[in-house]
């Protein structure tokens, strides 16, 4: 059956990450409509979840959640979170994409966001967005700062004792709720569809996933953060203060057999970051990185690395071999000692965090004929001089959607993919002009 | 009725919100205990605590307190108002309430990131106290609107000024492209092939400027300088003068061109994109323009005299000399020759006058470092060492490296690619660089030893024919332009953003922009992405036809002005002048205040003897205010 | 007197809980663990502030287990963190 509803807008945004949400402000402030069109039940992408952000170590959400209230704030700017896209093309002079609205099994028009539900509900789930260090409830909010603030059902671990709907102050809690299909209209589009880590157990010699106290980056940045899991970093196996910690660069890139042959740019300098973080948290604590090159390229990155050293942080210049756990829930690094006197060298610390690498979140197969490379990567098909542009016309990418880059260099790009938006917008308008 | 004007006739009351800043400022003022004692403040109407207030639901809080009448002034404890005022400005705005009266308490970076404990809580109460006093004393206050050209100019006509201009262009600005030598593309005009695409840089120049070139939106000034630059956002008054080229290397450039009988609209290997015929008398002219964008671009480090050899052996040169000497060798032998010489072993040195570290390097001649990592140099030395492999399989090829920084999509290829082709690594601690020396007897002129952290610290020595400098990337000269304008520049010397992700593209100057490595070492994508990203800000800027400024700018008060001028004087930026008025009948001269070209610096206020002027939001009664409640206790 | 519209809800549910029957058997026995888990962990502490590795002996629990409940139940205000014992820090019950 087609779909009753049906949206027009100049630009559509797939993502609202920090690329997403910053092509869109830079397209509404050019006096274009848009929609952002999220599949999360928050926007606000991978940044909102970070604790602070090199080289600045401003704190994630200072510098996160204005851009995500200016989005949600501005006229121009319609948001759709929760939402499938099942299909985007080209149709004629138009994109057209094709949206299932997901049931949150909560009345968006009706939810306050005063999580009376969350409180109420018997069930603990685990809590992916802190790294399952914490439970959530099977209805919840998805963290402080989410936008919206609206609650949302996860019904595979609802037992449906029907508290939740009792105790909502406004009788937002809808059991029934349905998926809704509608479809956007766009003269333009812009993919954010991010990054994910790679895998934890993708490497059988790092324990493939089941050692205690290994921890992913992401992870780590939930211990960071002001309001995670523990208000502190503790180890996650018995509630220890961590003495030792250490971490293992490029656990997920360059790495040919594991087909992330590239560097992911963001993993030596968040790891210089979390280290930081962390001789100020625990100041009495160890910390290592072992490395293979320290790549602090951005601007004030490599100061931001010496700075790191001159504190104390160890540097030390290894490919970890292997990774084991150890008794009294220690972790055993092994490696191949290059700068010292060679051989193979053992090492144990309380907490190990992997500096794993980014994969594209969205695999576009059967939704979108968007050309990618064969890393998986959106593919610029004018890589130096319009690194925006794709295989699509009127379709254009930005952030890790393209390639593995940090925050700076996404919003730099976000940037660039609204011009070209715009510029393309301009032309079908003033078709003499262009 | 509109709130903005019962605002004013209603006693003030205020309504205090104190952000915890996730724990960035609770964790050292007690928040809750500052809410408690600014709650018995009098005017104080509420006094509430979020986690964030710059999120969705600490904003929310605001505006249902002004929503329900509860309050008709806001202050809001937090980070430094360089990062959230507008944000809380605007949420007010949104709830129907005049934005300018509010005011912001800075407690993080001048409270919990320098205080603790029970003396920071103090401090934070007094501080937000001061902010309560003077929020009482504001006034509703409206921007100021002023017309703006649809012009934008473009300084420097390289890679991200030709992506910049094209987009602005594109998007029906006019734009002025000023370039200062006789030449588009910069310092691409000195690559061969591109990293990592592989792409030809020759290709690339020209196909942006050819497209420059047909746009009939751009003019292009070449052999041009900027020579005064008045104004403001949206009408910036720039002066411009063309000359005939003068300098040494693009009077080379232009030889070489006519020697090769290349006309304009070529691009010409090693010199650039020939834009227009060169002028041969001087002139200037005046430009009206909206905005400005800066893409003035970088130089290559130029080693100094002894640094590995350089300046002292002829056998020590840069990197893009050895791109240029192969480009030129023509010849087809199974070793690499330069100027005649056989080379059969060269060494290529990483980070040269980069990632300097205070105490190891020797600062330059003006005190500086250039503590940075120039970012594009690691790749550009593994493709070299390479080609030199692939192309020469006789001549050997080492690399002296701190780390191979092959960052991204693409470029780890080329240290693989280098690993293959058997160059040989050795890697360097800053504080033991390797060491050049020249040989007096014996096969080779250089000698380079090095202790080699990839083999537990031995010193290696290698004789070789060849040692080329990685120089890395320094701002270009603009010392000029930064006076004229007033600009921030970074402790790096590259221009200053205002703030890396909010406003990255942005100078603290409203209306210029940035774009490319005058910002910062970038590689040609990277200077495209902030090249459009800058085009874009400048859209958004000028696409309405007017600007909006604060209306924080002196205002002078008629009934006290008694002509004296002395704020005419004492004005830095010739925002004041006297005006002839009837007063009383009679003829007399009184001050007048040009609000857009006004900074609201405030020199004014304190020269006026009659206390006749004061800047709007803040004026001296509301520092009064300010400083009675700080000294109250 | 039941209205249409929550008799038609009841028979919905009804429906639905039909529907749903494998996933909800879940949760109910999910819900019937923990409670027991939380329960077990509450009455450690009831005695005063433990640590994980003490509440974990005292309730025959593995010690990353209980440190979850602990940090959830924390979240939800029914524990607070206390003074720190060597390497770990103790947890009580909120006070009522
Ligand atoms: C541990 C860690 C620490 C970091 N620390 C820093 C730091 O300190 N400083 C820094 O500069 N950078 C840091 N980074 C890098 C930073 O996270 C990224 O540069 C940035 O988040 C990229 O933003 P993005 O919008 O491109 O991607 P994302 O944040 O991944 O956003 C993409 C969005 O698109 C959505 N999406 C995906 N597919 C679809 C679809 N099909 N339909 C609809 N929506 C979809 C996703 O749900 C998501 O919300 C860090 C990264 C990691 C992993
Ligand atoms: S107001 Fe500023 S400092 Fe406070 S939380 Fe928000 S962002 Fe952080
Ligand atoms: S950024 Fe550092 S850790 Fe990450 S892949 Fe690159 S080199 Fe490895």
């Amino acid at each position: 059956m087609e779909p009753s509803r049906e949206l027009n807008f100049d630009a559509l945004v797939i993502g609202g990450g920090i690329a997403g949400l910053q092509a869109a402000l830079d397209l509404a402030d050019q006096n274009f409509k848009v929609a952002i069109v999220e599949k999360d039940a928050t926007i606000g992408g991978k940044m909102i979840r970070l604790s602070k952000v090199f080289p600045t170590l401003d704190c994630a959400s200072c510098i996160t959640t204005p851009k995500m209230a200016a989005s949600a704030h501005h006229e121009n700017i319609s948001i759709f979170t929760y939402c499938d896209l099942t299909s985007l093309k080209r149709d004629g002079q138009e994109i057209k994409a094709d949206i299932t609205q997901m049931p949150r099994y909560v009345d968006a028009d009706k939810c306050i966001g005063c999580r009376q539900c969350e409180y109420g509900c018997p069930v603990y789930v685990p809590n992916h967005e802190e790294g399952n260090f914490n439970f959530r409830k099977a209805i919840y909010i998805p963290f402080s700062n989410a936008i919206p603030q609206i609650a949302l059902m996860d019904v595979e671990n609802c037992s449906l004792c029907g508290k939740c709907a009792k105790v909502c102050p406004t009788g937002a809690v809808d059991y029934f709720q349905q998926p809704e299909d509608f479809v956007i209209r766009a003269k333009t589009a812009v993919l954010a569809t991010g990054f994910k880590l790679t895998p934890m157990d993708q490497k059988p010699q790092y324990g493939g996933g089941k050692i205690q106290n290994l921890i992913s980056s992401l992870d780590m940045e939930r211990l960071l953060a002001p309001h995670g899991p523990y208000q502190r970093v503790i180890r996650p196996s018995d509630g220890k203060e961590p003495d030792s910690i250490a971490y293992v660069q490029c656990a997920g890139s360059r790495d040919k057999t594991l087909g992330v042959p590239y560097c992911s740019r963001v993993c030596c300098m968040y790891a210089i970051k979390q280290a930081m973080l962390l001789s100020g948290a625990l100041p009495l604590a160890d910390i290592t990185i072992y490395y293979m090159d320290i790549r602090a390229f951005g601007k004030g990155y490599e100061q931001f690395f010496q700075n790191a050293k001159a504190m104390g942080i160890e540097f030390v210049k290894a490919k970890i071999a292997k990774i084991e756990q150890a008794d009294n829930q220690y972790v055993r690094l092994r490696y191949e000692d290059q700068e010292g006197n060679g051989g193979v060298v053992e090492r144990e610390h309380d907490l190990v965090v992997m500096s794993l690498g980014m994969v594209p979140d969205w695999n576009p197969a059967g939704v979108c004929d968007v050309a990618c490379d064969t890393d998986a990567f959106i593919k610029s098909t004018i890589p130096s001089l319009a690194p925006t542009v794709t295989s699509i016309e009127g379709v254009f990418a930005a952030g890790v959607a393209i390639g593995p880059k940090d925050i700076v260099d996404t919003i730099a790009e976000a940037g660039a993919a609204a011009m070209e938006a715009s510029k393309y917008l301009n032309a079908l308008e003033n078709p003499k002009a262009a | 009725m509109s709130t903005k004007k019962t605002a004013e006739t209603e006693e003030p009351r205020v309504g205090v919100y104190i952000c915890h800043c996730g724990g960035n400022i609770s964790d050292h003022v007690d928040v809750k205990k500052v809410a408690e004692n600014l709650e018995k403040v009098p005017g104080v109407a509420v006094a509430h605590t979020n986690m964030f207030m710059c999120s969705d639901p600490g904003q929310e809080l605001i505006q249902e307190d002004i929503k329900s009448g509860k309050i008709n002034r806001v202050v809001v404890a937090s980070c430094a108002p360089s990062l959230h005022e507008t944000t809380f400005r605007g949420a007010i705005k949104r709830a129907d309430m005049n934005p300018y009266l509010y005011e912001h308490a800075n407690i993080r970076e001048q409270v919990s990131w320098v205080h603790h404990g029970e003396a920071a809580t103090a401090k934070a109460t007094s501080l937000v106290t001061a902010a309560v006093a003077k929020a009482k004393e504001l006034e509703a206050l409206d921007p100021i609107k002023v017309d703006a050209a649809r012009h934008a100019t473009v300084i420097g006509g390289g890679i991200a000024g030709l992506r910049a201009a094209l987009d602005l262009a594109q998007r029906g600005i006019e734009v002025a492209l000023i370039e200062k030598s006789p030449f588009l593309g910069g310092q691409a005009a000195n690559l061969e092939r591109i990293v990592p695409t592989g792409e030809r840089a020759a290709d690339l120049i020209q196909d942006l400027a050819a497209k420059v070139m047909a746009d009939s939106r751009i003019r292009v000034y070449t052999c041009s300088r900027i020579v005064k630059s008045e104004g403001y956002v949206g009408n910036f008054k720039i002066t411009l003068k063309t000359q005939p080229p003068d300098s040494q290397a693009d009077l080379e450039k232009l030889q070489e061109v006519a020697a090769k009988g290349e006309k304009p609209g070529r691009f010409v290997p090693f010199a650039g994109f020939l834009a227009v015929k060169v002028p041969t008398t001087a002139s200037e002219q005046v430009l009206d323009s909206g905005a400005i964008v800066f893409a003035t671009g970088f130089s290559t480090y130029t080693p100094r005299d002894g640094e590995f050899g350089y300046g002292q052996n002829p056998e020590v040169i840069t990197l893009p000399q050895l791109i240029r000497f192969m480009s030129q060798e023509k010849s087809r032998g199974r070793s690499l020759t330069i100027n005649g010489r056989t080379i059969r072993r060269v060494a290529l040195v990483h980070c040269v006058g980069s990632r300097q570290i205070p105490g190891i390097h020797e600062p330059d001649a003006d005190g500086g470092l250039n503590e940075y990592c120039s970012r594009t140099c690691c790749a550009a030395t593994l493709q070299a060492a390479s080609e030199i492999r692939e192309r020469y399989p006789l001549t050997h090829v080492l690399e002296y490296y701190r780390d191979i920084r092959t960052y991204g999509r693409g470029q780890e290829e080329f240290y693989e690619r280098a690993s293959e082709n058997h160059v040989m690594f050795l890697r360097y601690e800053p504080e033991d660089p390797p060491q050049v020396e020249r040989l007096s007897k014996g096969n080779f002129p250089l000698r380079v030893t090095v202790k080699d952290t990839l083999t537990f610290g031995e010193a290696l020595s290698a004789d070789v024919d060849l040692v080329v400098l990685s120089v890395g990337m320094v701002p270009s000269r603009i010392a000029d332009l930064v006076d004229m304008m007033k600009l921030p520049v970074g402790a790096d010397r590259f221009l200053q953003e205002v703030h890396p992700k909010l406003r990255p593209v942005e100078l603290a100057n409203t209306g210029i922009l940035l774009a490319g490595t005058c910002q910062a070492p970038m590689d040609i994508s990277e200077a495209c992405n902030a090249a459009a990203a800058a085009a874009a800000k400048a859209t958004s800027l000028l696409s309405k036809g007017y600007v909006e400024l604060d209306p924080f700018v002196a205002q002078v008060d008629l009934s006290r002005c008694k002509g004296n001028g002395a704020c005419v004087a004492a004005c830095t930026v010739d925002a004041i002048v006297m005006q002839t008025v009837e007063v009383d009948g009679q003829s007399v001269e009184r001050a007048e205040v040009n609000p857009a070209l006004c900074t609201g610096c405030g020199v004014c206020v304190a020269v006026c003897p009659e206390n006749a002027i004061d800047v709007k939001g803040w004026t001296l009664e509301q520092y009064e205010a300010m400083v009675d409640a700080i000294v109250a206790d | 007197m039941m209205s249409d519209q929550k008799k038609s809800d009841k028979e919905g549910l009804k429906a639905l809980r039909q529907q749903r029957k494998a996933s909800i058997e879940r949760a109910r026995k999910a819900i019937k663990a923990q409670n027991q888990n939380v329960k077990a962990i509450r009455e450690q502490m009831k005695s005063g502030g433990k640590t994980i590795p003490e509440i974990a002996a005292g309730a025959g629990l593995p010690t990353d287990q209980v440190l979850v409940y602990v940090a959830s139940l924390k979240k939800y205000g029914m524990v607070i963190e206390g003074p720190k014992d060597g390497d770990y820090f103790k947890y009580e019950l909120a006070p009522k």
